[in-house]
């Protein structure tokens, strides 16, 4: 990622949009956080953010004429906020609190004609940014046409205020002093710029022709003269605010006038204007506007803290409400792609988010929640590759779930095969690792049911898509899954595959080119199901469907339609469908940052509070172990009939997963095709005992079972290992591949007892890299 | 280099030379870098004993603030 596609991605998210009440603002006050200040009673906080932006608090705040008023989010769950009123509130009952610096005299010399606010604020403006301004008006006193306010509404000592803060700026304030033709058209060549408020000075006063002022600049023709105020033409009300505007930008096109850059360049931002920004009401409590006691005084400090409490705070973070990963570390996507490209910019140094890098679970629900689809799992996913390229991915961030597939690739689990007595197939079942690991009788019982079901032969194939080694960056090994795959697909006759994983599914679309795909779900729905109503469930079960299919809504349909034929009683959750969540295994999550995986299965698990069916394995898995009840609907549709209630099957873990790969293909391999299988490996002899807390305690530790078997079959063939005199236990090391165990074992008759199982991967002095 | 130690009183006793553990500096490496530690181990066939206190405290911290670097 360069600066540019970084700056490109950025944009797409909104949160740092303006709220919709300041873009409308032609000075752009962030009425936000004046609302959160007067909220919580703060009103010093509250006039720091007027005193911030307006240039007369004192005057502005009692007239403002809020034309962000009608813009309010408010608006569309009780009425728009009373932001006027509570200007006046808070400027009645404050003092100034923030004053900004006056910057050291930088030459120039500007006469401001007519003391409306427009030229109030130009002066004022053009005073705290050091150049010396002139303000004259014909009359004794500042203000225009804001001298018509009744003085309930505007005394006339925030008008002598206002004269007092200008002459502090080096404003020299020329009071009743004739302005007629004659002055003004001495005034170009006294002057460097001439700014005229038409609030106050007729158009038709001017001794030359100037023509309308330029929209963006508000310069005349004449050189070096500017105008702005009153009522503009097309106009019907005088607006306060407006007159503001003009004399801001009046002033900022004077400073680029005297500095001789551009007038024009990048002022697109100047006055109101248009927002990005995305809040979504829906949900949120209907509010009344606050209406005073007293209508004449306004707001009490009690009437003014209940109307500002009814702002929303506008914002987006959509995808951050849905999403656990962005919620753990804190981050909305323009802030996290920000850290991912510093994190990648680091040539020495430590790079602090390689974790948070590593534990987007790469669903994609942010992205379809988000207006302007923000990729966060392609910025994550592709930085894993940089990683991996540059040598910078960290080893133990996805060792395990590599390992994990590289069994699923071995000979002892994988299967291609026509269906027995058979030289062609029309159909290859592929269940996928996970279901092979969490439920092989639904693997057996599936491929039974399709090749009495499908003609023309149904194939087997047991392996691995790759996912793990896409989702960790890992290019190389993932074409080479790929490759293996789809050679392994030719020597059978390119059938058209049928899967059991949504994952599978997902990665053979994108990536094994013109293969024939398609859903197992969706075959299923298309065949007479077996149907077993005394074995189903009485109570409602909710879906959860998985992440990878997430834009698979055909498949979505045929499981439903499939729970329906088979008589299950089903409620959706909101969070289905395109928006459904990760159960914590895509993108390794699990494995990069075990807590936030578990945490994401409890999210998921907590969307309904109906039991659950889940139709990917590792969604079922994951659910089951957060504590929720949970099915495969496999289980439904093949139930075995001594098993226990599917809800509680338990989450297998690791070891067993492993071990219901090698087993099932044994299994299949000796009933099926009466083939001997791989001779099994001599650690794998060895009988150990766990109880459940060691066992749980290896699985938290990503230590397998077989690793154990490994370690003890080493110390016993070697005789290397360690005894504790006091209680016999024995402990010894080994290093099968990265990883070194250590166990703390005693031998029994019964077999092996385990007492104890961790790792390191700092390597000994006898141990080679 | 420095040499940082998790020398301790230990029970474990090399099985195969039947001698307790003693001190015994080694160096540990990962990742290119190279560590003096003090560990105990057999004086007479080098077994090294890394406890599990170590494995999953120091150690895990060590390895992992070397991934990220």
């Amino acid at each position: 990622m360069d600066q540019l596609q970084l700056r490109a991605i950025e944009f797409r998210c909104i949160q740092e949009e303006q709220p919709f009440c300041t873009a409308s603002c032609p000075i752009h006050v962030d009425v936000r956080a004046f609302m959160a200040g007067l909220a919580k009673g703060d009103l010093r906080e509250a006039r720091r953010v007027l005193d911030r932006t307006m240039p007369f608090p004192e005057i502005i705040g009692r007239i403002c004429d809020q034309p962000c008023y009608s813009f309010c989010k408010r608006g569309e769950i009780g009425e728009p906020l009373a932001t006027a009123r509570l200007e006046r509130f808070c400027v009645t009952n404050s003092t100034t609190v923030l004053k900004p610096p006056k910057l050291p005299a930088k030459g120039g010399t500007v006469a401001v004609v007519g003391s409306g606010l427009s030229g109030m604020t130009a002066a004022l403006d053009l005073g705290r940014k050091g150049r010396q301004a002139t303000l004259t008006t014909s009359v004794p006193g500042l203000g225009g046409s804001l001298r018509g306010y009744p003085e309930t509404i505007l005394p006339s000592e925030t008008l002598q205020q206002a004269a007092t803060l200008l002459a502090g700026y080096g404003v020299i304030l020329q009071l009743a002093t004739p302005v007629d033709r004659e002055f003004i058209a001495a005034l170009p060549a006294k002057y460097d710029a001439v700014y005229f408020d038409f609030d106050e000075i007729d158009a038709t006063l001017l001794p030359f022709a100037v023509g309308r002022p330029d929209p963006l600049t508000l310069s005349l023709k004449h050189a070096g003269c500017f105008a702005g105020g009153g009522i503009p033409e097309g106009a019907s009300v005088f607006s306060v605010i407006k007159q503001v505007e003009d004399g801001r930008r009046a002033a900022l096109t004077i400073e680029r006038y005297l500095q001789k850059v551009s007038l024009t360049a990048q002022r697109e931002m100047e006055g109101a204007c248009t927002t990005r920004m995305y809040t979504v009401t829906t949900g949120m409590p209907h509010l009344a506007q606050t209406i005073p006691a007293d209508l004449a005084i306004g707001y009490t400090a009690a009437e003014a803290r209940q109307e500002a409490g009814r702002c929303i705070h506008c914002e987006c973070l959509e995808c951050v409400k849905q999403c656990v990963y962005l919620r753990e570390y804190k981050e909305y996507p323009k802030t996290l792609v920000r850290k991912v490209y510093n994190n990648q910019s680091i040539v020495q140094g430590t790079r602090n988010a390689n974790k948070m890098i590593n534990s987007c679970s790469l669903c994609g629900q942010c992205t379809t929640i988000c207006p302007h689809d923000f990729p966060v799992a392609d910025v994550c996913r592709t930085t894993r590759q940089e990683m991996v390229r540059g040598g910078q991915m960290p080893p133990s961030a996805h060792d395990f779930a590599l390992e994990d597939m590289r069994f699923s690739l071995s000979s002892f689990c994988t299967l291609n095969r026509h269906q027995p007595g058979t030289a062609s197939s029309r159909y290859v079942f592929y269940p996928g690792c996970q279901l092979a690991g969490s439920a092989p009788e639904a693997v057996k019982s599936t491929y039974q049911y399709l090749t009495g079901q499908l003609q023309g032969g149904v194939g087997l194939m047991l392996g691995c898509c790759g996912i793990p080694a896409h989702w960790a960056g890992e290019e190389k090994l993932f074409a080479e899954t790929m490759e293996g795959f789809r050679a392994e697909l030719e020597r059978l006759g390119n059938p058209t595959v049928i899967t059991a994983c949504s994952s599978c599914l997902s990665i053979f679309q994108e990536f094994a080119g013109d293969v024939q795909i398609s859903s197992l779900w969706q075959v299923l729905d298309t065949l007479e199901l077996p149907v077993h109503p005394d074995l189903l469930p009485r109570q409602s079960l909710t879906i959860h469907d998985p992440c990878t299919a997430r834009h698979q809504a055909g498949l979505q349909a045929s499981v439903r339609s499939i729970c329906n034929k088979l008589g299950l009683n089903i409620v959706e959750n909101r969070f289905n469908g395109k928006l459904t969540d990760c159960c914590g295994y895509g993108g390794l999550m699990q494995y990069a940052n075990p807590l936030l995986g578990a945490k994401a299965a409890v999210v998921k698990a907590a969307r309904s509070e109906f039991d659950g069916l889940a139709y990917c394995a590792m969604c079922r898995d994951n659910l089951a172990a957060s504590g929720k009840r949970v099915a495969h609907l496999l289980e439904y549709i093949f139930p075995v009939f001594e098993a226990n209630e599917p809800l509680d099957r338990k989450n297998p873990g690791f070891s067993q997963r492993h071990e219901n790969r090698a087993r099932l293909q044994q299994d299949l391999l000796t009933t099926l095709w009466r083939e001997p299988s791989a001779p099994e490996p001599e650690h794998k002899k060895i009988r150990i005992l766990l109880t459940q807390e060691v066992l749980d305690q290896l699985n938290r530790r990503l230590i397998l079972e077989e690793d154990v078997q490994k370690v003890i079959h080493q110390a016993s063939r070697t005789g290397r290992h360690l005894i504790n005199p006091d209680n016999n236990h024995r402990l010894a090391c080994y290093k099968p591949v990265r990883v070194t165990y250590w166990v703390e074992y005693e031998p029994t008759d019964q077999g092996f007892v385990i007492y104890n199982g961790y790792s390191h991967r700092m390597l000994l002095p006898e141990e080679k890299p | 280099m420095s040499t940082f130690s998790f020398i301790e009183a230990t029970s474990w006793q090399c099985a195969e030379c039947h001698q307790p553990l003693q001190p015994t500096k080694v160096n540990v490496t990962y990742l290119n870098s190279v560590f003096n530690v003090e560990l105990m181990a057999c004086s007479q066939c080098g077994f090294i004993l890394v406890p599990e206190h170590l494995a999953v405290g120091k150690m895990l911290e060590v390895e992992q603030l070397l991934e990220d670097k």
